[in-house]
């Protein structure tokens, strides 16, 4: 696939030679209307909460169960909970991520935070149904097929049991996790997915802090995984939420922080603009270390491909990616399917861009 | 033209793409408080910021660079930054 090199201005230059305007890259009225469209969503402003310390199956590689926050005391008071989404909601928060351990096991706390910011999304494992109330955004976590997630979460006949509860549900998108050995699963997976009309979307393996087992990704199996997305996506267009620069972004043999500077406070020093002046992770016991928080916690940074992090850290870096047509329509697709992912009844288009596009500065792979 | 007068140009022209690009209401560039932070009192954050440093791109052809975005609190020192990569050029 042909693909051309952006060369980057050093930094601090006085001032640069412009090959294309910003206007001429929206000038395209589709493009236009795409940027117009993204960029309502801006005043999003994230943090997550872990719900509790409880969950109903143990996987191997689990983040939450990692470090020290698994140590945390859970609160159980309601009031508590609901006075901090209160208390996020004054400084601005206004999209909440509530993970770890399980957060269907704790349904009225996932409520009291829909009732006080009703934008957010929760992740789960999708083996209790979150009721219907809940208007969140919700991320079931698919490992592979129904043998593989027995082999390493110890529950049996899971897809079946996460579409008896999901299929038809607005809420509910699949994030299908690659691992090294799980690559060639992900079509009988989506095909099935498919067939039950729900949506997927892809997420990386990314290595917890002293990670040992053997999921961690090699130069092998990144490229594999690339190509099995860009597949999939043309396969299933129906059903697959992705883009081509999703694919690049988080199959490229550098992580997202040596690609993009993780913008998250645990890599980013900042207490200026940005996420790293806001963004919190929350614990059970509604405490918070800005030495720890990002978005999926203790896990290994140079390692890092979440799609979660990418959704931050890439579509945060929109001054790098206008320079050219096509990569700044990378970008858009990017942002259009971190918003159709994350935020319920987003109206997602089409990708714009038909290339593989490298992060600005980096080769493609 | 003096440099001061050029800055305050900038100064009122970068008031101007900031209301029309953030949509800000109840301000006019010329009741704009260019010393007034741009995070804490006006609101803005890293994309309002990224949106509105690629519309000075094109109108100045001057690159605000990423790292330099912390320091960039209110709409002088934007228009001090500029001045001060012009005159780097021009020199």
């Amino acid at each position: 696939m042909s693909h051309q090199r952006v060369e980057q201005p050093a930094s601090g230059s006085a001032s640069e030679p412009l090959q294309y305007k910003f206007a001429d890259l929206i000038a395209d009225p589709v493009v236009r209307d795409r940027w117009e469209q993204v960029r309502r969503y801006f005043f999003l402003r994230e943090s997550t909460y872990d719900m509790t310390r409880r969950c109903n199956i143990r996987c191997n590689g689990c983040y939450y169960y990692e470090g020290e926050k698994q140590h945390a005391v859970e609160n159980s008071d309601l009031e508590q909970w609901r006075r901090l989404m209160q208390a996020e909601k004054a400084r601005g928060i206004t999209f909440v991520v509530l993970a770890g351990a399980e957060p269907s096991l704790v349904p009225e706390r996932c409520q009291v935070c829909f009732d006080e910011i009703p934008l957010g999304a929760i992740a789960t494992n999708g083996l209790k149904r979150i009721p219907g109330e809940i208007g969140y955004r919700l991320h079931i976590s698919v490992w592979g097929d129904d043998e593989t997630s027995y082999r390493t979460r110890g529950a049996k006949e899971m897809l079946v049991r996460q579409t008896d509860n999901y299929r038809s549900d607005p809420r509910a998108i699949f994030v299908y996790t690659f691992t090294p050995d799980n690559i060639d699963q992900a079509e009988t997976v989506t095909r099935l997915l498919a067939r039950e009309g729900c949506q997927v979307t892809f997420n990386m393996f990314s290595a917890p802090v002293g990670y040992t087992g053997d999921l961690r990704h090699t130069p092998n199996s990144l490229s594999r995984t690339r190509q099995a997305m860009l597949d999939l996506m043309v396969r299933y267009p129906q059903t697959v939420v992705y883009s081509r620069y999703n694919a690049v972004a988080h199959t490229h043999r550098l992580g997202l922080h040596d690609l993009y500077g993780c913008s998250y406070p645990r890599r980013n020093p900042s207490t200026d603009v940005g996420l790293g002046r806001s963004f919190r992770q929350y614990r059970t016991d509604l405490g918070w270390d800005r030495e720890a928080a990002c978005c999926v916690p203790d896990t290994d940074c140079s390692d890092c491909r979440h799609y979660a992090a990418g959704s931050a850290v890439v579509t945060a870096r929109l001054f790098r990616h206008a320079t050219d047509p096509d990569t700044f329509r990378s970008w858009l697709d990017y942002v259009d399917t971190y918003l159709a992912v994350w935020v319920r009844d987003y109206p997602r288009g089409a990708n714009l861009s038909q290339n593989l596009v490298s992060p600005p500065g980096f080769d493609l792979i | 033209m003096q440099a001061g007068s050029n800055t305050d140009n900038i100064t009122l022209r970068i008031a101007e793409i900031m209301i029309d690009e953030l949509k800000l209401e109840d301000v006019t560039p010329e009741t704009f408080d260019p010393d007034m932070d741009l995070v804490d009192e006006v609101g803005i954050d890293s994309m309002d910021l990224a949106t509105v440093a690629l519309v000075l791109r094109d109108e100045y052809a001057v690159r605000i660079d990423e790292d330099d975005y912390p320091k960039l609190t209110t709409i002088r020192l934007i228009a001090t930054y500029i001045q001060d990569k012009l005159d780097s050029a021009a020199a």
